[in-house]
């Protein structure tokens, strides 16, 4: 700690906040935000390179129709293990460590507000990892209910299926005690001057889904506590033989499974807020509505949980209500489309990488915000239920959506982290290589789930063929991007490199631009004033 | 950085804690007391 003061009493001189421990008990003992986003960033691209190895393998078995690889149970270990591996090992943990690295940084505070369960948050999801991808060793492997986990496939499956509950729980466990930190960051330790509605877009998504958090990851808890006492405790709320409804646990787990997936977008839509109004060198077009925009997506996210079960059968008023309530979503979704557009009318823009992930994230974001209100539609979507097209939607959104939003998020804030600027080259190469691929992958999946193509299927009738085959040469392109990405971009741009301005985009705005690159390990010990 | 210590953010945090307690109990009494 003597260091520490002596840091401290040089409060002017930078060299001095960079004191901090070294070797593996900086990392494991880290409470400094910094480190500790650092943590969740290379965690998540982990998982993202699992999941991605894994969605690989399907669209290998899928190349051709026929078992070419994998046998059916083994196929749908994949599927399920994807997906969970994704969303709550690879998006989530990704929006944690930009929310970890650049809330404190943005609103002016030294640090998050609890640094020690901050730590603890971030080291419960390794061993939630490591439970999750060992249970494919175990017998019967790893569950394959798909990443819903639905009863009754998730009350029958072998010891996987326990060890994906535990992984849940305890991942839900870390985003909980994640949230609650920022949250209280956020109300609690703004700079002097930093008004709520003062404060940049990224922080106020974060709030907002730091909200949604606490309110759904609990109900998850609750349905796979229920699961778990059906398979081993003789419960029976899932089990119909026993006077339970397998219905309902669909009905629990889409009251947190919808909110979840605008848990995966509204920092996206941060993130974007922030480098759109930059590169068009003006500022952000209608902030208030996009704050009240981001307000309306979360109230309405609670309410729509039933249009992923149109095809369970209800009554035709909650089939009405719940088409309607998913259409209402559309309107602020598309009032931020709009300010995103307005924003950049007229602006003085250039297309560096990180600008061009977030129009390229406009573009296709919005074409799976379009093909999800097609879903809306209740008839329509009783034909879609369970095909491609669902597949092609919810990737549109998740990929080109989140995913690109992260990668602009990493293009933009990147040179504050390592003090390098990435080579913009090899940026723009990445960035037009995951797009093209990514739409080569995907797009195709439209007219395969219109045809009538089931999803999670390891076999297809042959007339599916043509499409499969290009959707998997995209795939493995898509997986090469960021396969380059990872050793021609990130690696070298820690190693070294130009060297970052304090402001290296000259239409960037906030405090996080008024420390020096990289930021110090110490960052505003004194509170700065906002005016 | 004595905003880390202090019993407002404590306060927050047991409030937002609560919140998650009783969503977590709630979907499993709901369903185990009122069918």
């Amino acid at each position: 700690m003597s260091t520490m003061d002596h840091a401290h009493s040089h409060a002017d001189d930078h060299a001095h906040d960079d004191h901090h421990p070294h070797g593996w008990r900086r990392w494991l003992y880290a409470t400094n935000h910094k480190d500790i986003g650092t943590l969740y960033l290379w965690f998540s691209f982990a998982m993202l390179l699992t999941g991605g190895l894994l969605a690989l393998g399907i669209r290998a078995e899928l190349f051709k129709p026929g078992l070419q690889l994998f046998q059916p149970e083994f196929f749908n270990q994949l599927t399920t293990m994807h997906g969970l591996i994704m969303v709550f090992g690879a998006i989530m943990p990704a929006f944690v460590g930009f929310a970890n690295w650049m809330i404190p940084l943005q609103i002016g505070a030294a640090d998050m507000a609890f640094a020690r369960m901050n730590n603890f948050s971030f080291w419960l999801l390794p061993p939630a990892a490591i439970l999750l991808v060992s249970s494919f060793l175990m017998p019967g492997g790893a569950t394959a209910a798909g990443w819903t986990l639905y009863a009754p496939l998730s009350t029958q499956m072998g010891i996987g299926m326990d060890m994906g509950i535990f992984a849940m729980h305890i991942m839900g466990a870390s985003s909980i005690m994640g949230s609650i930190n920022i949250v209280t960051t956020i109300l609690n330790m703004r700079a002097p001057g930093m008004t709520l509605m003062k404060m940049p877009m990224f922080a106020w998504t974060w709030l907002i889904t730091a909200y949604l958090l606490i309110a759904v990851m609990p109900v998850l808890a609750g349905a796979i506590t229920m699961t778990l006492t059906d398979r081993h405790f003789g419960t029976s709320f899932f089990n119909a033989a026993g006077g339970g409804d397998p219905v309902m646990y669909q009905h629990i787990f889409w009251f947190f499974g919808h909110p979840e997936v605008y848990i995966m977008i509204l920092p996206a839509f941060g993130i974007v807020s922030q480098i759109i109004p930059a590169f068009a060198r003006k500022p952000l077009f209608g902030y208030e509505s996009m704050v009240y925009a981001t307000s309306s997506i979360a109230i309405l996210s609670f309410i729509v949980w039933a249009h992923h079960m149109f095809a369970t059968g209800m009554p035709v008023t909650s089939q009405l209500f719940f088409m309607y309530a998913t259409m209402l979503i559309a309107v602020p979704t598309g009032v931020k489309v709009f300010n995103w557009i307005a924003t950049m009318w007229q602006g003085s823009m250039t297309f560096e990488t990180p600008m061009l992930w977030a129009v390229g994230f406009i573009f296709v974001f919005t074409m799976g915000g379009f093909t999800g209100l097609i879903c809306a539609i209740t008839p329509v979507d009783i034909q879609l239920q369970d095909t491609y097209y669902v597949v092609a939607h919810f990737h549109y959104v998740l990929v080109a959506g989140s995913l690109f939003a992260l990668f602009a998020g990493f293009y933009y804030w990147g040179p504050k982290w390592t003090g390098f600027m990435y080579n913009e080259t090899r940026g723009k190469i990445h960035f037009w290589a995951s797009l093209v691929t990514f739409n080569v992958t995907f797009f195709p999946m439209h007219f395969l789930g219109l045809a009538g193509m089931p999803r999670r299927y390891a076999d297809y009738a042959a007339q599916f063929t043509d499409f499969n085959m290009i959707a998997s040469i995209g795939a493995f392109g898509f997986g090469l991007s960021q396969v380059y990405f990872l050793f021609f971009v990130v690696l070298p741009s820690i190693r070294g490199g130009e060297k970052a301005a304090d402001k290296p985009w000259d239409g960037a705005e906030g405090l996080e631009w008024t420390v020096p690159s990289p930021a110090p390990f110490h960052t505003f010990e004194t509170p700065p004033t906002v005016k | 950085m004595s905003e880390q210590n202090n019993s407002r953010n404590l306060r927050t945090a047991l409030i937002l804690l609560s919140v998650a307690v009783v969503f977590f109990l709630g979907v499993i009494l709901k369903h185990s007391l009122l069918r």
